[in-house]
């Protein structure tokens, strides 16, 4: 009996799993979240393997397998270590010093061999340089070094003297940067303490999981050298992580040492919840310093990462208001804000006539250019039928870039002629003057637009004869002088620009030509340096003016067949939606 | 310190003790119910072949789910991983490979890997000797182990093989076990790498789940075994606590019959023998009971004319040597005796059927058994002297008081004395006295010719003699020993005798300090210091009993 009910049980108990071991062939529809697609740090990445040296192999090909393995950062470049001799020191660390080169050493040239010694040459062209703190400067020059080696006790060669001076210096090849560094931002304060400036560095990724320490040490170690006296940082001197930035559960405790007492909290918050948001895994983090849980200023303990949009690099978005207006210029002469597809005059008169005209963020006035662009007018208020000012006049041979306003108020032109160039900026109530410092006096500069955060600025210059988009910073030399220079390329794949606009604190909306293109498009050119991305599809006839602000349709004044035409983005939230023409006016801007 | 220690030592050693002795006890108490309960037995054995079937079927049932699980996983990443082929080879083709050509590949195998860690990917070019190719994220090149290598080294173009390994990672993601599955085309090897993290999450919910049913599962047959036992055992218990009582002479015990089944007609036979039994028991009671009374009747019966013929024996006897004949003379002798032997017969058998009718009662009084000791060696000192033994007394310095029936224990010490004066061939009797908190003993042993085995218990039965060949004439009238017998009994304690052919017998009296009072132990030992062994002391305590 007993076992005729074990039996029993056994057999029921195997055709209930079976019976409930089915896959549903119906039911209910479930949906789920999009996914974010940005691009994230922590997004998947490669990394090259490096090999050990092999008994056999001559010094041309040490030096070979040295320059590849060092692209590793794998176990701190244990592997690479390998190559070199007991007696060599090399440390690249995680923030090396990185030659960049367009392109691997394939052959290196053995020059001389004497017994036990060797002497290895290679070239290549350098593109630029990566120093420790991150920042990338572009400097194209055609590489030549030497590395010496010689024979060890064991019969092999290894690498014992290393080009410059630089004790961790790395040849890394564009594909090799592109590959094993990201470019992060950091954030610092813009000088009127509120804005947040993003500070792009190339960062090597060792693994995701130290990237958020990697990440958070970089910020505190302050901007780089580009940055340095633009901006502020929160953190006192001397601050440290007192452990490594430990994430459980998409919460993460960043523990800062005791100096940070001394910094103000919500500050402090602002800049490492702007600098930690670009990582996915992290979606509330906390504060600590010395251990104890510190709380900013109307936040909980663990506080999301999309906080602080007030600090937004952006500049702050008014409440209510979802997207700006566009101003445009009308072709019968007067200067329109853009209701739907239609331009609603404001303002008549000669000053509606004014050619790229830019409004003030507070709307209490405008600026233009003459029709030649060899006068700056200023005009007040931005309604009726105001009487423009001259602020300023061209010299001989010169003209004027479209003014653009600063945040707080400030206009900024440039007067350029084709191998000159003099900055103008005027405060809010005061006469224009000269720069002090400019950093393109030598160059013609054909775009001019100052960042919402008020300390980067975008220009198209001319550089070696084709024009160029960079990006450089305005600092304030410690006499109070301006100087806006430090201008660094953004990107080099387009060859020729027209105008540019700030589309949001990391990307550019640019009017120009890509390499092997024959017609100027639209483009989306990020800051970091990463690829660029067309805009929309269509003809746009001949763009001569762009406009763009965050969360706006990007606004493109064209000539087509004589005509002035402000064209849009059918869909502007697809950057595929092409592109239409409906409005007859001009020179789209936004006052922001 | 070392005090400190050794003190820690012992107590830890008194804890290990003390837990011992508890599971030792515990295991005792586990195998006697075991070992006396039919549902116990069952209940556990029906848990432990119930246990073994649920593992093997848990076993076989995992065994299959986890298989389904990885034909299903292999498939699916042999489909990747000829997705990812025919990419690397529309990409690069059979040319050699140009480094920033083989970056947009990997970039492009990256891009499916995606964030989640669904995969990761594995290149390498086997024409390039300076570096060993691209991975994905974290993952190390070991990974991908060294048979598999091999594997596709030798395979033809456009082979693929599978693998299982462990996924190791740079940093601190810990490793993790994984399906690996690589192919090969022109010069570039690809590598599939699938982490089973999840695959091993579902199997150890399964396997949990599994657990927890056969659990359960084995916990219910248990449960249903417990209640049918329960339903046949219940009965079987109940008879048996009825034939317990039934022997215990409880007779009108009867076991309830219910139903119609098995287990009623159990009761029914049951209660039909008991039925019998009592009629008999009862008969034969009745039986007794007409006979003792058919004893004590002649025996008073006989009374009467004893005295008259008393009267003229007396007469005759005072009168013999007026007889011319001297055999006249020697006659009215021997009738005296006999006379007198017949009156004390009488008298035993009349107190004996006062003991059989329950009639005998007891006269307790508060008395020194050394006092009671004394006058009755006192009374037989003659006899003892007649026959060349000497009365050795060991008595306690301090009274040995106890509540007994002064007539009935003179009787039964004259009893054993006047026996061990008889049997005790002139030899030395030793007669101690002993007490303790709760009885009193006496003993009284002799060096005569002592007892065989099994004759211990007899000494006590009524008419029973020694030696069947001695005359009948001499010695007592062979109920003295079981009127004693019943005497001790009266007082709530114990007469026993102990013997060895050759090394003499003794008996001892063991009474109660109060009357009445249930006796435990005696004072004194059966068998005397320095005689006998421990077999034949239980076969007389059994036989006392």
């Amino acid at each position: 009996m007993k076992r005729g009910t074990c039996l029993l049980a056994g057999g029921l108990f195997v055709l209930g799993g079976a019976g409930c071991a089915t896959v549903p062939s119906g039911g209910q529809v479930v949906t789920g979240k999009p996914a974010e697609r940005a691009e994230r740090v922590d997004d998947p990445y490669v990394r090259l393997i490096p090999v050990k040296p092999r008994p056999e192999w001559g010094p041309a090909q040490i030096v070979s397998g040295f320059l590849a393995a060092s692209a590793s950062f794998d176990d701190n470049h244990h592997v690479a270590k390998t190559y070199l001799s007991p007696q060599t020191s090399w440390n690249p660390g995680l923030r090396p010093f990185v030659t960049v080169l367009s392109s691997r050493i394939i052959a290196p040239q053995v020059v001389r061999t004497a017994g036990d010694q060797a002497t290895v040459r290679v070239t290549g062209d350098e593109l630029g340089t990566i120093t420790s703190d991150g920042q990338y400067t572009a400097s194209p020059k055609g590489l030549d070094s030497t590395f010496q080696l010689a024979k060890t006790p064991q019969g092999v060669w290894r690498i014992t003297g290393m080009p410059g001076d630089d004790k961790g210096g790395l040849f890394l090849s564009k594909d090799d940067v592109e590959r094993a560094m990201r470019t992060v931002n950091l954030f610092f304060f813009a000088p009127d303490q509120q804005t947040l400036v993003p500070n792009g560095i190339f960062l090597p990724v060792v693994n995701r999981q130290t990237l958020p320490t990697q990440l958070v040490q970089a910020l505190l170690a302050g901007p780089t050298s580009w940055l340095n006296g633009a901006v502020r940082t929160a953190f006192p001197p001397r601050t440290r992580l007192r452990r490594g930035v430990h994430i459980e559960k998409d919460v993460a405790t960043v523990d800062l040492s005791e100096e940070a007492h001394a910094g103000n909290i919500e500050r402090m918050s602002a800049q490492l919840s702007w600098t930690m948001r670009q990582l996915s895994e992290i979606k509330r983090w906390r504060l600590q310093i010395n251990g104890e849980t510190v709380i900013a200023q109307d936040m909980e303990a663990t506080q999301p990462v999309h906080a602080w949009e007030g600090n937004s690099p952006d500049g702050q978005v008014p409440q209510g208001e979802t997207h700006e207006n566009a101003y445009v210029v009308g072709s019968s002469g007067y200067l329109g804000t853009l209701q739907g597809d239609r331009a609603q005059p404001i303002v008549t008169g000669p000053g509606g006539r004014l050619s790229r005209p830019a409004i003030a963020p507070d709307y209490q006035e405008f600026a233009g250019l003459s029709a030649t662009g060899r006068q700056v007018f200023v005009a007040a208020p931005v309604t009726g039928a105001p009487t423009p000012h001259v602020l300023l006049t061209a010299q001989e041979g010169a003209r004027f870039t479209a003014p653009s306003w600063s945040n707080d108020g400030t206009l900024w032109v440039v007067e350029t002629r084709r191998d000159e160039s003099w900055l103008w900026v005027r405060p809010r109530g005061r006469p224009a003057v000269r720069a002090a410092h400019w950093g393109l006096g030598g160059r013609e500069v054909l775009a001019f637009r100052v960042a919402r955060d008020g300390v980067r600025a975008a220009v198209i210059a001319r550089i070696d004869g084709r024009p160029q988009v960079q990006v450089g910073r305005i600092a304030h030399a410690p006499d109070g002088s301006l100087d806006v220079g430090s201008f660094l390329p953004v990107s080099s794949e387009l060859q020729d620009a027209v105008d540019l606009a700030w589309r949001d604190y990391n990307t550019l909306a640019v009017l120009g030509r890509a390499k092997r293109d024959s017609q100027t498009l639209p483009f989306l050119m990020p800051i970091s340096g990463s690829a660029i991305t067309s805009l929309g599809v269509g003809s746009l006839g001949e763009p001569r003016t762009i406009a763009a602000a965050p969360g706006a349709p990007i606004l493109i004044g064209t000539r087509s067949s004589g005509k002035e035409q402000v064209c849009r983005q059918r869909v502007p939230s697809n950057s595929y939606s092409p592109w239409i023409c409906p409005t007859a006016a001009k020179d789209p801007s936004y006052p922001r | 310190m070392s005090a400190g220690m050794t003190r820690a030592k012992r107590s830890v050693r008194r804890g290990l003790g003390a837990v011992h002795r508890a599971l030792r006890s515990a295991v005792r108490t586990g195998y006697t119910r075991w070992r006396r309960s039919i549902q116990v037995r069952i209940v556990t054995s029906t848990l432990f072949i119930s246990a073994i079937v649920v593992a093997i079927l848990g076993a076989f049932l995992m065994q299959q789910v986890s298989s389904a699980l990885m034909d299903g996983k292999v498939k699916a990443a042999r489909l990747q991983l000829d997705d990812g082929l025919a990419q690397v080879q529309r990409d690069l083709g059979n040319s050699p490979g140009d480094g920033s050509r083989l970056n947009a590949t990997i970039d492009r195998l990256k891009s499916r890997s995606g964030p989640s860690g669904l995969y990761e990917v594995y290149i390498r070019d086997t024409t390039e000797q300076y570096f060993d190719g691209y991975t994905t994220n974290e993952l190390r090149e070991e990974s991908v182990p060294r048979r598999l290598r091999e594997e596709l080294k030798n395979a033809p173009a456009g082979a693929s093989a599978y693998t299982y390994g462990k996924l190791s990672y740079v940093g601190d993601r810990p490793s993790e076990r994984g399906l690996i599955v690589g192919g090969k085309t022109g010069q570039f090897e690809l590598y599939y790498l699938f982490p089973l993290e999840e695959e091993q999450r579902t199997l150890t919910n399964v396997g949990r789940s599994l657990a927890g049913v056969g659990v359960v599962l084995v916990l219910l047959l248990a449960a249903i075994a417990a209640l049918v036992t329960r339903q046949v055992v219940l009965p079987v218990r109940l008879a048996a606590q009825g034939a317990q009582r039934l022997a215990a002479g409880r007779l009108e015990e009867r076991m309830r019959v219910r139903g119609e089944d098995d287990l009623a007609r159990l009761a029914r036979s049951f209660n039909d023998m008991a039925a019998n039994l009592q009629e008999k028991i009862g008969e034969l009671e009745d039986l007794s009971q007409v006979q003792r009374q058919f004893v004590s009747d002649v025996s008073h019966e006989l009374r009467t004319p004893l005295t008259t013929i008393r009267i003229a024996a007396d007469m005759l006897y005072e009168n013999r040597d007026t007889f011319d004949d001297p055999a006249v003379g020697r006659s009215a002798e021997l009738l005296q005796s006999q006379l007198e032997r017949f009156e004390s017969l009488l008298a035993d058998l009349l107190e004996i059927s006062r003991h059989d009718a329950g009639a005998a009662t007891l006269d307790a009084e508060s008395l020194d058994m050394r006092d009671l000791v004394l006058r009755v060696v006192g009374d037989i000192q003659g006899l003892a002297e007649r026959k060349g033994s000497k009365v050795v007394l060991q008595l306690p310095g301090e009274p040995c008081m106890a509540e007994v029936d002064r007539r009935r224990v003179e009787r039964i010490l004259r009893n054993l004395l006047v026996n061990a004066v008889e049997h005790g061939e002139g030899e030395d009797i030793v007669v101690s006295v002993a007490a303790d908190r709760d009885a009193v003993a006496v003993a009284v042993r002799d060096h005569g010719v002592g007892l065989k085995p099994g004759e211990g218990q007899m000494v006590f039965d009524r008419f029973w003699r020694a030696d069947p060949a001695r005359a009948r004439t001499t010695g007592g009238t062979g109920l003295g020993l079981s009127i004693s017998r019943e005497d001790a009994q009266l007082h709530g304690g114990w007469l026993q005798a102990w013997g060895e052919p050759g090394a003499g017998s003794q008996f001892r009296l063991s009474l109660p300090r109060v009357a009445g009072a249930e006796l435990r132990g005696s004072p004194l030992p059966l068998v005397p210091p320095g005689a006998g062994d421990a077999r034949p002391l239980y076969a007389e305590l059994e036989a006392g009993e």
